[in-house]
């Protein structure tokens, strides 16, 4: 650990990854916030939503070279590639957790851990194993602050990832805090039967908050391919990550995940660049946080007593 | 009392069998035995039978031209499964009641380093055609192999990067697996000893996708180099970031790299990479005249481990050859100091020469992408230390 602009190189590195599990972890801690329910297919409908979406972005920029249009083509596939996940998201949820909603707790976690094998082998099957590559659709020429040794660089991508996961937040924070939809999700939450008696159809809420969920996959998924590429397993351990950064924010807390999610990242990469602990075993690093903040603040860093959390 | 019966029933067996062939090797012999083993059934079975075949080819072809000085040489094929139990077994009964004098295999990285152990106990020379391990010719004295040795990639890495690329200090980023690390420990052992220093050594997982924290440490280091002997997913990643970082360092490569599918992954940034692969085999006249030989004798192509069990029976026959005229019969001793005197050899995968270990002398081919296509610079070994540019 050298100069100071090797310091901020770090700091940069480890914002933008966290930025990354912020944005997975957002449709973790929505979709538990609501049901109480850990969707443990999050990070293999993030797949999905990368391949449906490299796949209409490829068909629709062609061989057309590098230009505006590349961005808008990105945007189209993005926005099919969301409706087409929420729709999934949304099928899933009927067919394999619904029938189970008054089963243990166990059993709709089970059925999800069998929902995220099969779809992700499914893909393996149809599309294989290879990784393939989302091609960016922008320059994405890292923006050079400084010169020589002291030179820390950022690219396009890692802004674009920190933009959308703050933005994301955003809009969602304000959907469940202020839409008439976003008070029927936490009357819901609070508690289903009750609101069912108020008129609130529980059943269109919980699809609506999977649809959701989903389409937030499909398009972290699709952000995230741009640099980590497009392969089967590729939701496993970003997901699994993510989930992480949902619990240490607080589960159920939508500015928690985003809190959860850039710590984690920085955590991650200061662990290996000021602890000197090898870079192999950063993973390491992600669940023995896990474990401690469960130790000392079970609710996690900004989780609320039980009844409140949305 | 059933024990006893068959005990006695054994004996009864061994005996005759143990006279019989302590006789035969002691009398003018009509015949010299050399053993086989290889998985002949079994889940690998193709590459056991390949490489039997190619011996047989081999030993017929020298039997029907005379053989050695008039004695036939007789081929002992024993299966081994590519069980480690099974290879034990088959040497015990090879080297004890066959008395075999040669031992062509096994075919197996694994089954070799225990068969290995026996033939050294033995003073029984062994060629195997196909173990790669580096630590196999480790063994001892009595084992020598037709195929490349893993530690000669990292070797031939470590001198060309020193002596040709002029390198004095480099970093690695390697994978924790056996395939990554082993390169960069052979690679680390030659680069030092050539006078360079590897001054920065970062580790990552096979499926990790962000390198940034591992490359940032690194550029802080400003290394003349940075050699990644990793997968294609991986070194995709690592070129890709390190470019989004603005490194301008150098990165070079190793058989890894030589899978065409890291054009598709990492495109322009493949551009100036240095990699060390496999090298370019020439098609000769003598492995033409195999190839269509074999094909036609079996019906199939030989793989390249049957092209090196061919040589290696050529070369125990040479051996076989060489001491019989000098000393009048075939003891494992001396053939064995025949097989290590095998000198440019002409074999059809090339010219076949041991190293001082008993490894195949060789050489590695050396690559440098353009854009995304690899040029090749020529092929290359280590002698003495010393890099040498081959043909």
């Amino acid at each position: 650990m050298g100069s100071v602009s090797e310091f901020f190189q770090h700091f940069l590195n480890g914002l933008t990854l966290g930025g990354i599990y912020a944005l997975i972890a957002l449709g973790y801690t929505m979709v538990y916030g609501i049901l109480k329910f850990i969707n443990f297919a999050h990070g293999d409908i993030l797949m999905v939503g990368a391949y449906i979406g490299l796949f209409i972005f490829d068909f629709l920029r062609g061989d057309k070279p590098l230009s505006a249009w590349w961005f808008v083509a990105f945007m189209i596939a993005m926005l099919c590639s969301m409706v087409f996940c929420g729709l999934l998201g949304m099928f899933i949820e009927k067919v394999a957790y619904k029938p189970l909603r008054k089963a243990t707790r166990l059993a709709p976690l089970l059925s999800a851990i069998g929902v995220s094998f099969v779809l992700s082998n499914l893909a393996a099957w149809l599309f294989g194993t290879q990784s393939r590559k989302l091609e960016y659709p922008f320059d994405n020429t890292p923006i050079v602050i400084g010169s020589g040794s002291n030179a820390v660089s950022i690219t396009p991508h890692q802004i674009l990832i920190l933009v959308a996961s703050a933005l994301m937040m955003l809009i969602l924070k304000l959907f469940v805090d202020k839409s008439r939809m976003g008070k029927a999700m936490r009357a819901t939450s609070l508690d289903q039967d009750t609101a069912k008696l108020m008129g609130i159809k529980s059943d269109h809420v919980i699809s609506l908050t999977f649809a959701i969920g989903s389409a937030l996959a499909a398009c972290g998924g699709m952000l995230i391919a741009l640099d980590f590429k497009v392969y089967a397993t590729m939701g496993t351990m970003v997901g699994l990550k993510a989930f992480v950064a949902a619990v240490v924010g607080g589960i159920g807390n939508i500015s928690g995940a985003m809190l959860g999610g850039l710590l984690l990242g920085l955590l991650e990469t200061f662990g290996v660049a000021l602890l000197g602990i090898p870079q192999g075993y950063k993973d390491a690093i992600a669940f023995g946080v896990l474990i401690l903040i469960l130790l000392f603040k079970p609710d996690g860093l900004l989780g609320k007593n039980e009844k409140e959390k949305v | 009392m059933k024990k006893a019966m068959i005990l006695v029933l054994i004996m009864l067996l061994a005996v005759p069998s143990i006279v019989l062939a302590g006789g035969a090797s002691e009398s003018a012999a009509k015949t010299v035995k050399v053993g086989f083993i290889g998985p002949m059934t079994g889940d690998n079975a193709n590459y056991g039978v390949l490489c039997n075949q190619a011996v047989k080819l081999a030993f017929d072809e020298i039997n029907a031209a005379g053989g050695i000085d008039g004695i036939q040489i007789e081929l002992i094929t024993e299966d081994s499964e590519g069980t480690v139990e099974k290879g034990l077994s088959s040497i015990e009964k090879l080297s004890s009641s066959d008395k075999i004098v040669a031992l062509v295999g096994p075919v197996f990285t694994g089954v070799s380093f225990a068969v290995g152990e026996r033939c050294q106990d033995e003073g029984l020379v062994m060629i195997t055609p196909s173990a790669t391990h580096k630590d196999i010719t480790a063994i001892g004295n009595c084992v020598f192999r037709t195929v490349a040795s893993d530690g000669l990639q990292g070797e031939v890495a470590g001198t060309y990067f020193a002596q040709e690329l002029g390198y004095k200090n480099i970093a690695v980023l390697y994978a924790k697996n056996d395939y990554s690390q082993g390169l960069y420990e052979g690679m680390k052992a030659s680069f030092e000893a050539c006078g360079g220093k590897v001054s920065v050594v970062e580790t990552c997982q096979v499926g990790d996708k962000d390198f940034k924290t591992q490359l940032t440490k690194i550029k802080a280091a400003s290394p003349d180099a940075i050699y990644i002997p990793d997968y294609t997913a991986e070194m995709a990643q690592i070129l890709e970031q390190a470019s989004q970082l603005g490194m301008k360092i150098p990165f070079i490569s190793g058989d890894g790299f030589s899978n065409p599918d890291i054009y598709n992954l990492a495109g322009d940034f493949c551009n100036g990479v240095v990699y060390i692969g496999p090298t370019q085999v020439e098609q000769s006249t003598a492995y033409v005249d195999f190839v269509n030989k074999y094909d036609a004798t079996y019906g199939v192509k030989p793989d390249s481990f049957a092209t090196n069990a061919y040589d290696a029976a050529y070369i125990v026959a040479q051996a076989l050859k060489s001491t019989y005229e000098a000393t009048g019969k075939f003891e494992r001793a001396a053939v064995r100091d025949a097989v290590a005197a095998t000198k440019d050899f002409a074999g059809v995968a090339g010219m076949i020469n041991f190293a001082e270990n008993g490894d195949l002398v060789a050489c590695q081919g050396v690559y440098r992408v353009n854009g995304t296509v690899p040029e090749y610079l020529g092929a290359y070994t280590v002698e003495n230390g010393q890099l040498k540019k081959v043909n």
